[in-house]
């Protein structure tokens, strides 16, 4: 599985990374972000200076510039940062733990079941408050699902990537399944949910994510030395004091919750979870005890770009992020796979 | 409780799925001693290491260190006490030998605690015995097959137990890589008192730098014991159905085994095969 993976990350593998790229690679990151953050609170139908929206976003100045800038555009691009930081980091997790470069929440039908249990919640007319319990019940479940289906094959690239898709196209029908039997009113706004959006994020639906997100992000920084330990094979891991199968699990479980809460706030989002970690090799190496950090950062600008994208310089409007990011995730997943089961048949893996 | 780092085994048995690999054995491994597991291939060996690592629990049985049931302690407590090379590490892909050794520390840091002077300290010294400091920015993967082992052994002395578990350390190295690995376990064993216990296929080098042997067969126990009493011809041939005589190493003095010439051997060419 390791030559599989670096005939997929490509050529750049081999070089390995000091401490002064990688925080020139944070650094930039941070600024790119907050040069985004900047364009997300001040353009839109009542376009601003950069310097009015910020001082709007502070609370100062005109009070409908100020209405504008805290309640529908910070809330909107808050909820964007915080979803792509979470798949991002999620993805990152995930490809490491499965040594899988395709392994990701929408590859493997978490952020399916995510969708699920949220749509489920909503026809069930619960509080959107209510949407990251059900996203994250319906993540777990897939998991679950994953795990029967995948486990006894000790999770083997083809085996995982094919279950995930099965479980995926499943999960997806159901949800469909659930939206055409809504009441009108509701179908919309789910409709609207399955394609990935961050459109009209309020903060009340978007402060409870956000926290959750962090607290999950924060838990994997703080276990992302595991994944390092992990990365010697079950035999050395265990002998430096790993208890290896209850660190996956774990690790997994943080992985799935940082997706679904993800798709909580931004909705079935794909690609952002599956790029990342690649996106991250290619610019700073083999991964290091700040790869997962930098994911999360990478994600964050990748998502607020994309949906910065959608809603400026794509014609049409009322195109969720999710259409743009599935658009480029097509391709990219095909060209993984594509690249991966050329080294893959002669090793007979 | 005395901590002599004496391991020892309690009727045990070890199984893969209904495989019986080793089965009714009563072993002690003398603490503060170099302990050679020898005996052919499939005999349990490493099977039997990675018993007494607590990575294969037993079917039946028990493995005790200092008295104490090691499944009976915390994985981190034994990580601290006890450091294990297994026959074929996995190197994670291009990671240098530093990042690698560091990796040894991990039994010794808390969630979250940042990486401390004790433990560079350890990295340090570990890199520093097993002469790979000039390696350190090295990736694990580009480096030859004595500095990957040799890079190996510095991580699990980053790891700083007084316990040291070695699979086959010699296996895919040349005479001068072997030599070097072996002279540096038993400089760490003379100077640090470690306890030592390794699996080796040499004969010859286990009698050369082990205390005691401890020979296997069919998951058996055939004989345990210091070297020049247990090793002789007898043992050579029920083992490993090999005739030999077996003489005083003429360096060491410690037992050498001799494989007796056959006829087809004599009068077969040279080069050939």
């Amino acid at each position: 599985m390791t030559l599989t993976y670096k005939a997929v990350a490509g050529r750049d593998t081999r070089r390995t990374t000091g401490r002064g790229s990688l925080l020139a690679y944070g650094t930039t990151g941070l600024l790119v972000l907050l040069g985004l953050l900047t364009v997300a609170v001040s353009t839109g139908e009542m376009g601003m200076p950069a310097s009015v929206a910020l001082r709007a976003l502070a609370g100062f100045g005109d009070p409908g510039d100020v209405l504008v800038v805290q309640e529908l555009r910070a809330p909107r691009a808050v909820a964007a940062i915080v979803a792509g930081a979470g798949l991002g980091a999620a993805g990152c997790v995930l490809q490491r733990l499965f040594r899988n470069p395709l392994a990701s929440p929408d590859v493997m039908g978490v952020t399916g079941g995510a969708s699920l249990g949220a749509v489920a919640l909503l026809a069930a007319g619960a509080s959107q408050l209510l949407i990251p319990i059900g996203a994250l019940a319906g993540g777990l479940l897939s998991a679950l699902l994953l795990g029967v289906f995948a486990w006894r094959s000790g999770l083997a690239v083809t085996r995982l990537v094919l279950t995930g898709l099965a479980v995926q196209a499943g999960l997806a029908a159901a949800v469909n399944l659930m939206i055409v039997r809504f009441p009108a009113e509701l179908a919309g706004s789910a409709l609207q949910w399955t394609t990935g959006s961050v459109y009209g994020r309020t903060w009340t639906e978007v402060w409870g994510g956000a926290a959750a997100v962090l607290l999950a992000l924060a838990a994997a920084l703080i276990t992302n030395r595991r994944l390092a330990v992990l990365d010697l094979g079950d035999d050395s891991a265990g002998a430096l004091g790993l208890n290896t199968s209850a660190a996956r699990l774990q690790l997994l479980l943080i992985a799935v919750t940082l997706a679904s809460l993800a798709a909580a706030l931004a909705g079935p989002v794909t690609f952002v979870a599956l790029a990342v970690p690649h996106i991250v090799r290619f610019l700073t190496g083999p991964p290091t005890a700040a790869t997962l950090a930098l994911a999360a950062l990478t994600g964050a600008v990748l998502l607020l770009a994309s949906d910065l994208v959608v809603q400026h310089l794509l014609p049409i409007e009322g195109l969720p992020v999710g259409a743009v990011t599935a658009t480029l995730g097509a391709p990219w997943l095909l060209v993984l796979m594509f690249r991966q089961s050329t080294p893959v048949r002669g090793s007979g893996a | 409780m005395t901590t002599t780092n004496q391991l020892s085994t309690q009727g045990l048995d070890l199984r893969y799925g209904d495989r019986l690999v080793v089965g009714g054995l009563d072993l002690t491994l003398p603490g503060g001693a170099v302990t050679a597991i020898v005996g052919p291939n499939a005999c349990g060996k490493s099977t039997l290491l990675r018993g007494l690592s607590r990575l294969l629990a037993p079917a039946a049985g028990t493995v005790t260190l200092d008295g104490a049931d090691i499944h009976g302690m915390s994985a981190r407590s034994l990580a601290l006490r006890m450091g294990l090379l297994p026959q074929q590490p996995v190197t994670p892909e291009a990671i240098t030998v530093e990042a690698l050794v560091r990796l040894g520390r991990y039994p010794h840091q808390r969630l979250l605690s940042p990486w401390s002077a004790a433990d560079q300290k350890a990295v340090d010294e570990a890199l520093e015995r097993t002469g790979t400091t000039g390696l350190r920015d090295q990736p694990v993967d580009q480096l030859s097959g004595g500095q990957r082992q040799r890079a190996w052994i510095a991580l699990a002395l980053a790891q700083d137990t007084e316990l040291l578990l070695l699979d086959e350390p010699t296996t895919f190295l040349d005479l001068r890589h072997q030599l070097d690995v072996l002279d540096l376990v038993a400089a760490l064993h003379a100077e640090a008192g470690r306890t030592v216990v390794m699996v080796l296929h040499d004969l010859g080098q286990a009698a050369r730098y082990a205390d005691h042997m401890v020979v296997l067969k069919d998951g058996r126990l055939a004989a345990a014991g210091p070297p020049a009493e247990v090793l002789d011809a007898d043992l050579v041939r029920s083992v490993f159905d090999v005739d030999c005589r077996v003489i005083p190493d003429p360096e060491t003095g410690t037992p050498l085994v001799v494989p007796k010439g056959s006829a087809a051997r004599h009068t077969a060419a040279p080069a050939t095969a």
